[in-house]
């Protein structure tokens, strides 16, 4: 029985030769060369919209966002080929830092060069305090404050021609946020009820800048379901300490909430960690007056 | 009237009887659990256990399709999917030559991985985690009553279709002979066991259904000397392995499902030992 081996035995070279030539198109390190534009990208949603504030009109700067819109918080985001290639042509890399970009070390070990703007540098707190190990400094109308200062030195330090633009608009966009806060701060002074269990852990910081007890928080990581024993405790301390609301955030599901509400007869409110939404200079002042207006209504 | 069911537990003794979180899960585990063990005695009879572990696997590309199609709740798409799948699968065993073993093999490469990549775009497929292991504790009042209606279904298939089955299953063409549209009991029964599966996914988890579903008739058969106690004993390993697993879960605090599968693999053990030594 005759067999055709050499004719079958073409394909594999030939699909050998095929992934040789795919190969060059994976992402490498190649440093900036000529004048262009500075490609600023930011590794999520918040950070997103404080940049577009502090770059503004600013001529020969681009601005894009890494993960895609309705990505949320980053707890277990994995990073996609189209990613690294996004990075390896960044010039810098706006994070929030305080380990809340996981795959930053992924990142990093194969773009050596790329160049990091740490956010959240020095805003971690202190290891006594209920928001310890928490990174989510940008919920923190005062942290944020603080970050929208590092982005903006840490831009004008990549690009120094337009540093004075870039200070400018973040002292006008600082001004602004400062304004909400103290209106935050006078709204939420005087109310009775400081105690309230969460969702999710993104609301530690906030409830530190406005004296809020957080009590309990139910899936502290992304994703996970409470089992009978954290729910049947959660209850347990809804009722014991007479809490007035439970509160969700609109990016996750609210199984568990719902449950525990109609267990306790608990309402269930809606507060916002800007983590998602709209891309508009605003979104993050909009998003925390909306916070200001539930907060009011859900703890008077 | 689940009223008087949460009334009525209330009756037993322990402290998760004070949460309602439980009496529903207590609800959900007697009915999820019988139709799911008289099943598997089905399923494990006609060797069709390969078969019910893919369609507990496409539960999560029914998911993305159904997500895919602006579905605001894609639940539907589940069973919808899995009983689509099980006709593919019916077909494919009665006109290609291939094996069923490859068919099947070859058909949940295909769901599984076109799930997971429908569901990780854009990074996000941790939120989905709670389908792999399940969830028995924030179920609503409307899933009781449409795992009831599922419930209620598979039980009145079985009925019909459990003498058809086994003379199939004995002889198809001896089964013929007596009028019996083999072809058409076979993919009936698959979407019946896609139907109960895809209810008991959100609930048991996709990891542990197959377990659930296997298990209890696997077991029973070591002790059944015959047929009816083969069913009883199937049944009553499914209920027990289950509310047993649902307490130890609370105190615990492991998943449901899993805690389950667990215990009634526990007395696979101890029956397949007791074999062992006579």
């Amino acid at each position: 029985m005759s067999f055709s081996f050499s004719r079958s035995a073409c394909w594999v070279p030939l699909l050998l030769a095929g992934t040789l030539v795919a190969a060059p198109v994976a992402p490498t390190d190649t440093p900036a060369s000529a004048p262009h534009p500075l490609r600023v990208v930011t590794s999520f949603y918040p950070l997103q919209i404080a940049a577009l504030n502090i770059i503004g009109d600013t001529p020969g700067v681009t601005l894009r966002n890494l993960t895609p819109p309705l990505t949320g918080c980053l707890h277990d985001y994995q990073m996609s080929p189209a990613d690294l290639v996004a990075l390896a042509q960044a010039d810098l890399f706006i994070i929030n830092g305080g380990g809340m970009e996981a795959f930053l070390s992924q990142a990093t070990r194969q773009l050596p060069h790329l160049r990091i703007l740490n956010s959240g540098e020095g805003l971690e707190a202190p290891p006594t305090s209920p928001a310890a190990g928490n990174s989510h400094y940008w919920v923190s109308p005062a942290l944020h404050l603080r970050q929208i200062a590092r982005m903006a030195d840490g831009l004008a330090a990549a690009d120094p021609g337009h540093a004075a633009e870039f200070h400018r608009n973040a002292s006008n966009y600082s001004a602004r946020l400062s304004f909400l806060r103290d209106e935050m701060h006078a709204s939420l002074g005087g109310i009775k009820h400081r105690e309230i269990i969460t969702f999710h852990e993104a609301f530690a910081h906030f409830a530190l800048e406005f004296g809020l007890n957080i009590i309990a928080v139910i899936e502290p990581e992304n994703g996970s379901q409470p089992s009978a024993r954290e729910l049947s405790q959660t209850i347990d301390i809804v009722r014991s300490h007479h809490i007035q609301a439970l509160f969700i955030e609109p990016q996750y599901p609210a199984q568990a909430a719902q449950t525990i509400s109609r267990e306790t007869s608990v309402p269930v409110f809606t507060l916002d960690s800007c983590a998602t939404g709209s891309v508009t200079p605003d979104a993050y002042l909009n998003l925390m007056r909306a916070n200001l207006k539930t907060l009011r209504e859900a703890l008077k | 009237m689940l009223e008087l069911w949460y009334h009525a537990v209330d009756l037993l003794p322990g402290d998760w009887t004070r949460f309602l979180f439980m009496k529903q899960a207590l609800l959900a585990i007697l009915l999820v659990m019988p139709p799911l063990s008289l099943l598997g005695v089905l399923v494990v009879n006609q060797r069709m256990a390969f078969f019910s572990d893919v369609i507990g696997h496409s539960a999560l590309t029914g998911l993305a399709l159904g997500t895919l199609c602006g579905l605001v709740d894609p639940s539907p798409a589940m069973p919808a999917f899995a009983a689509l799948l099980a006709v593919l699968v019916s077909l494919l065993k009665r006109f290609t030559r291939a094996s069923t073993d490859t068919v099947i093999a070859v058909l949940f490469a295909l769901v599984v991985s076109a799930g997971v990549v429908l569901l990780s775009r854009g990074g996000g497929f941790a939120k989905y985690t709670p389908f792999l292991i399940g969830d028995f504790l924030t179920l609503a009042p409307t899933q009781l009553v449409r795992l009831a209606g599922v419930s209620l279904l598979v039980g009145l298939g079985l009925l019909l279709m459990w003498k058809p089955l086994f003379l199939i299953s004995l002889s198809p063409s001896l089964a013929r002979s007596r009028g019996i549209p083999v072809f058409g009991v076979e993919t009936g029964f698959a979407v019946l066991v896609a139907f109960m599966v895809a209810a008991a996914v959100p609930l048991i988890g996709i990891l542990i259904v197959n377990s659930i579903l296997i298990l209890p008739a696997a077991t029973a058969r070591l002790w059944a000397p015959n047929l009816r106690a083969y069913f009883l004993i199937a049944l009553l390993l499914g209920l027990t392995g289950g509310i047993a697993g649902l307490l130890l879960s609370f105190y615990w605090g492991t998943a449901c499902g899993a805690t389950c599968s667990l215990l009634i693999a526990g007395a696979y053990l101890i029956a397949a030992f007791g074999r062992v030594q006579k």
